[in-house]
């Protein structure tokens, strides 16, 4: 594809950047409405406990409030805040466990009840003056305990609380030749931590029931139509009567492909028949939303002197918090991140998800695939420092190639992970720093790197649909009607430049409808990076149809075939004789005000449903120096070299992996997730306590866009924005490995671990 | 935040008063970074809040050739940071004040404030006992003068009676063949230190004449190693020297385990910092 | 709790308010509809908030309201004339500086004072002075570019 490219593959910036430079950008707690309640959700203080009784008399009685809703009042239809069950080929796995208001309480900030008053004053006193009996029940707080025998149920299903033992469909080969053929075999048992997702703007949703008995929500969720159905089930109601309204989003990092606080929210604007805000302060979004997935999780590879990968298993336990949410889907593409990563013929894994008394592990940005390759590339380079081998020479005897099933099974249309691994290994100078002497003083310098395959959404395991539609003005610019999902990683940008690429407008001639239901035809909602190449396509089918109308038309006018034409700088040109031609909006507006009859508003209808999920590639190089008196690791560098085929905007693309190289550090060395043992309270509870990394955090970061394009996206385009937190963690551990031969099991890498390891290790000696 | 009265005095005098009439109930107001968080936390019980933006002189630095230097109580923490004579005579104080990364913090927020929050992570506070600042009190009988060592009397609690506050801080003109250094360790580098270790010596002729080890976030205080100082004076600082006074001095220390760091791991850091600080204190002397 | 009528200058504009001792600056400012400014953690952590006061970065969120009638208070509303961004607002446009943009007020004003005080900063300094402003979307790589640039054109075409 070596065509000239107005639009596509430009920095341009993006269309909702002057709203959000300029604070006009509503979010979903700045919307005002009159006569708007504020919402605020009781949680229970104990992590276990029977709910015995609730008296919500007093708070009833107090001056301003309009609703009090305990579980009485709810109605009683499980459900799974996840979306998967209605997408999934095989939902048997999903599991309906939670009600809007909950019937028992399973964790610290599990929801009792619900006040909605004038003012949020008002409302924390009601919330004061609710009385709860409990019978407090002994706490589970580690997946451990929990299956041990005679453990409480937390869920009255779930026997030794196992909500789900999976065998991973994809194993194969033999295991025990696998691993019999090895020359060294490597087994390790890690625990990933409990990310808190720390998006900015804290959780909120506005409900508001209109005279017509239509429901509106103003939400952050990531699949409006999808979570609307959600909504539709559990109050009973049909779907058109919901419109799910997305402003603008804070950031969610996938934490909002789950329902949050809307069904309680919707069910005070019910009782209340007024609109309700529920806006949670940062401890609440903390204690009470969704955190990353959490793993303790044993990885064994096996391998040949020669570097061959003979054997690979997983065996994880999944510490899922207090109900299933994403458990299960979030285990499968771990597991199918260790076992598919390599070339290797024997590899298995299975999964046990267990209940917790914790706070409800979600999915988040890497989904299952990060907190795999914490495990599988630490191992790798365990593997190679055990055979004396260079890990990138062991990682590049078992690469993958084009044509290779990527961890979904489906075969490669491009793989460039070869050439990402040299590429780096060549722009930091591998060779020569691996051979380097380590000291500096009391410094260890360290390198280390990483390599990930992850995907462009949820393709085969979901229905993807995908709709777009576009009108063009009388002026010729565009309307683009899509629902696409923007957290920040710049979706509807990308989809207005390729609109304005096929239409031959310029990229301001694209004005954006996005985010309503009512207005935007059917999505499956975003996740799994499946927006720019699925909702991307969609786009660009349907900006083909709208074009070939214009075509069509512009023809008419200048007495050519259609494919005689070209449309380009918003003008349409006889291809073999430029000089004539059209400009746009004449032909729309003739087209839009004819005097003959032949009226046509020019558009077009795209829909699109993938056959494929080309997999980005990432390759990431980490330099570290470790102060061996205190154990702090400083990160000097991160180089990533990422392919997502072509860059629809490349300042996007640089963007989310810087963003996503931020988040992986403070995963792997300061974020702290702290619960505590006995009480089961969430201590780590704001910004001074739960570190995320600020600009003096950050290392030196160069980035490298390799484009290999495929055929299969639109313009040749990959998803990036979700798998860039995949690799960077375990280049980071793998350069702490080389520095000073700690090895990282139990994240994050914090100073006080690293001393004790450094003095285990000198102990050792 | 629960309701509470609000007063702008004009005077310090007016400022007492107040004090002394509302007691424990009461809570000065001054940049406001750690007092308004907390009481919309409703950490505090505050009836009263007295601000004492608006009286008048009370925000200078003054260098003083006899005296020292003195700052006041509304001395933003940035203009410390902008201070080139605290830069080049107090620079530890300098450097714990540039540290904390938070530009709005340091904008809005006093030194005074800082080190009468009184917790013992407070880099600044740290940084003053290494300096031998002393505080000047004013309350309703009138003023006195209290050396840092003695501010500090328990976990968050200070020496201030009943109506007193806070004026400024002196810090004594250094002497020469002065050295000194301030090290923190922190998880990021905007954090609460997990601990902190600020050293000031006179060197003269060779011998160390006077040390004054200040450790923070190692014990319910901010405290001097004592033990630590008294292996200095009137010793060559050798290695030797400098390797038994970080030992005493992390015998020294109490710490515990929490959110930000472990007890462990604050008692061997803070025989590594002091090691280091005394290192650097003793270049900077010999310099 | 007594309520008591204060004037406050927002964006150059007066406001006569009805005020109680317990309420923010940002409490005050969602009262007036100004909702450019954003509350992300409410304990002066994340710089979100972030206000100009007589010039000076302030967390609105650890402010209280009453304490700063009668001064000059800048928010993001303020900074455009009309249609004309300020620099620095263009220049977070170009740079791709911004993605959620939650974070980008505070960031914006922040970088506003900074600025303001040290009107040719290297690249180092400018990180310090955004210390205290949290993001989790860009990791701050193109935000220091945006300020960098807007920098150079507040050289070239003046400070607004």
């Amino acid at each position: 594809m070596k065509e000239e490219l107005s639009v596509v593959g430009k920095r341009v910036p993006r269309w909702e950047a002057y709203d959000k430079a300029m604070g006009t950008a509503k979010y979903t707690v700045d919307i005002e409405l009159p006569g708007m309640l504020i919402g605020k959700v009781l949680t229970s203080p104990h992590p276990h406990a029977r709910i015995i009784q609730i008296d919500k008399s007093k708070a009833e009685k107090l001056p301003g409030v309009e609703a009090v809703i305990t579980f009485e009042d709810i109605p009683k239809r499980l459900y799974t805040p996840n979306r998967h069950d209605l997408i999934l080929y095989h939902p048997e796995n999903e599991c309906k466990d939670m009600y809007v208001i909950s019937e028992k309480a399973r964790f610290v900030g599990d929801r009792v009840a619900a006040v909605a008053a004038v003012d949020g004053v008002t409302a924390q006193r009601a919330l004061e003056l609710i009385e709860v009996k409990y019978e407090v029940l002994p706490a589970l707080l580690d997946p451990i305990k929990a299956v041990e025998p005679g453990a409480p149920r937390i869920h009255d299903f779930a026997p030794n609380n196992i909500s789900l033992h999976l065998n991973f469909p994809g194993s194969r080969g033999d295991m025990r030749k696998g691993f019999q053929e090895a020359d060294s075999v490597i087994e390790e048992t890690f625990r990933t931590s409990k990310q808190l997702v720390s998006q900015l703007e804290p959780c909120a949703c506005v409900a508001s029931f209109g005279s017509d008995g239509r429901l509106t929500i103003w939400s952050p969720g990531q699949s409006a139509f999808l979570q609307r159905r959600k909504l539709a089930e559990i109050f009973d109601m049909p779907e058109g009567m919901i419109r799910w309204i997305t402003p603008h989003v804070g950031g969610s990092f996938g934490k909002y492909g789950s329902l949050s606080v809307e069904p309680v929210c919707a069910a005070l604007a019910k009782k209340t028949g007024k609109p309700v805000k529920i806006e949670y302060s940062r401890e609440e979004d903390f204690s009470r939303t969704e955190t990353r997935q959490t793993y303790i999780a044993t990885g064994k590879i096996g391998v040949k002197k020669d570097g061959t990968i003979t054997a690979l298993q997983e065996k994880l336990i999944v510490d899922g918090g207090a109900y299933f949410s994403r458990n299960s889907t979030t285990t499968m593409a771990n597991m199918g991140g260790f076992t598919g990563l390599y070339r290797c013929p024997n590899a298995a894994a299975e999964a046990d998800c267990v209940y917790t008394n914790i706070l409800t592990t979600g999915g988040v940005r890497g989904y299952g695939n990060s907190e795999a390759m914490c495990v599988l590339e630490q191992l790798v380079d365990k593997a190679a420092k055990e055979i004396g081998m260079d890990p990138i020479e062991l990682r590049l005897r078992n690469i993958k190639k084009a044509g290779d099933p990527d961890n979904k099974g489906l075969p490669m249309e491009t793989c460039s992970l070869e050439a990402l691994i040299k590429l780096g290994a060549e722009r930091i100078g591998w060779e020569k720093k691996r051979a380097e002497k380590k000291e500096n003083g009391t410094k260890m310098r360290g390198i280390g790197m990483a390599i990930m395959m992850d995907l462009s959404g949820a393709h085969p395991s979901c229905i993807q649909h995908r709709n777009a539609y576009i009108k063009l003005n009388e002026d010729g610019s565009a309307n683009l009607t899509v629902m696409a999902y923007d957290m920040g990683q710049n979706l509807s940008g990308a989809c207005a430049q390729i609109a304005a690429e096929i239409l031959g407008i310029r990229y301001e001639d694209i004005h954006i409808v996005n985010g309503d239901t009512d207005s935007t035809m059917f999505d499956t909602g975003i996740g799994a990076s499946a927006g720019l190449y699925q909702v991307g396509h969609a786009v660009m089918n349907a900006a083909q149809e709208a074009r070939s109308q214009l075509l069509d038309r512009a023809g008419k006018r200048l007495g050519v075939r259609a494919d005689e034409l070209e449309a380009k700088n918003r003008r349409v040109y006889i291809k073999s004789d430029p000089q004539r031609g059209i400009s746009i909006g004449e032909v729309t507006k003739e087209a839009t005000y004819n005097f003959k009859g032949e009226h046509l508003n020019i558009s077009g209808k795209g829909s699109f449903s993938p056959t494929q999920s080309p997999p980005p590639f990432a390759a990431v190089f980490a330099e570290v120096e470790v102060d061996i008196e205190t154990a702090e690791v400083k990160l000097s560098k991160i180089l990533y070299v990422n392919d997502s085929g072509r860059p629809i905007n490349p300042a996007t693309v640089e963007g989310q992996v810087e963003g996503g190289i931020a988040q992986s550090v403070g995963y792997c060395l300061t974020e702290n997730c702290v619960i505590n043992r006995e009480s089961g309270v969430l201590e780590s509870d704001n910004f001074t306590t739960y570190k995320i990394p600020s600009t003096l955090d950050m290392p030196e970061t160069e980035i490298i866009l390799y484009e290999e394009p495929v055929a299969s996206g639109p313009f040749g385009a990959k998803a990036a924005g979700h798998g860039v937190t995949i690799a960077v963690n375990p280049a980071i551990a793998n350069a702490i490995y080389d520095a000073v031969g700690v090895f990282i099991t139990d994240m994050p890498a914090t100073p006080e671990k690293m001393f004790e390891a450094l003095r285990r290790r000198q102990a050792a000696i | 935040m629960d309701p509470f009265e609000y007063f702008e005095p004009r005077t310090v005098e007016e400022a007492t008063r107040l004090l002394f009439h509302f007691g424990k109930r009461a809570r000065i107001l001054a940049g406001g970074i750690d007092l308004i968080p907390r009481m919309q936390k409703g950490d505090t019980e505050v009836e009263c809040v007295v601000n004492i933006q608006k009286i008048p002189g009370l925000e200078y630095i003054e260098p003083n050739e006899r005296e020292g230097l003195t700052f006041g109580a509304m001395t933003k923490l940035h203009s410390i940071e902008l201070s080139r004579i605290i830069q080049n005579r107090h620079a530890i104080l300098y450097e714990a004040v540039h540290q904390i990364t938070s530009v709005q913090a340091k904008s809005m927020g006093t030194a005074v404030g800082n080190l009468c929050v009184a917790t013992p992570a407070s880099d600044v506070a740290t940084s003053l006992f290494a300096l031998g600042a002393r505080l000047k009190v004013t309350g309703v009988d009138g003023e006195r003068e209290e050396p840092i060592e003695k501010f500090y009397v328990d976990y968050r609690q200070t020496s201030l009676k009943q109506g007193e506050m806070v004026t400024g801080i002196v810090l004594p003109n250094p002497l020469p063949g002065t050295g000194m250094a301030f090290l923190n360790l922190l998880r990021t580098h905007a954090d609460i230190a997990k601990i902190n270790v600020a050293v000031a010596i006179v060197v003269q002729n060779g011998i160390c004449r006077e040390a004054r080890i200040g450790i923070g976030a190692a014990a319910p205080t901010i405290f001097r190693a004592a033990k630590a100082e008294a292996l200095c004076i009137s010793q060559r600082i050798t290695p030797e020297i400098i390797r038994r006074a970080a030992e005493a001095a992390a015998d020294e220390t109490r710490p515990i385990t929490d959110l930000r760091s472990t007890a462990d791991y604050r008692k061997e850091m803070a025989r590594v910092l002091v090691k280091r600080a005394l290192e650097k204190a003793l270049e900077m002397a010999q310099g | 709790m007594k309520k008591e009528i204060a004037n406050f200058k927002i964006n150059g504009r007066p406001y006569e308010v009805i005020v109680t001792s317990n309420m923010t600056l940002y409490d005050l400012l969602r009262e007036l509809h100004l909702t450019g400014t954003k509350r992300s953690c409410g304990v002066g952590q994340c710089g979100s908030c972030t206000v100009l006061v007589d010039g000076n970065p302030t967390l609105a969120c650890s402010t209280l309201a009453i304490a700063a009638r009668d001064k000059e208070i800048l928010t993001i509303e303020g900074l455009a004339k009309g249609a004309q961004l300020h620099p620095l607002q263009q220049a977070f446009v170009d740079a791709g500086a911004i993605q959620c943009g939650f974070c980008t007020p505070g960031m914006i004003m922040m970088a506003k004072a900074f600025l303001d005080e040290n009107p040719k900063p290297t690249r180092k300094e400018v990180s310090e002075g955004l210390g205290g402003n949290l993001c989790r979307c860009t990791g701050y790589v193109k935000i220091v570019d945006a300020v960098l640039a807007a920098a150079g054109a507040m050289i070239k075409g003046g400070n607004p």
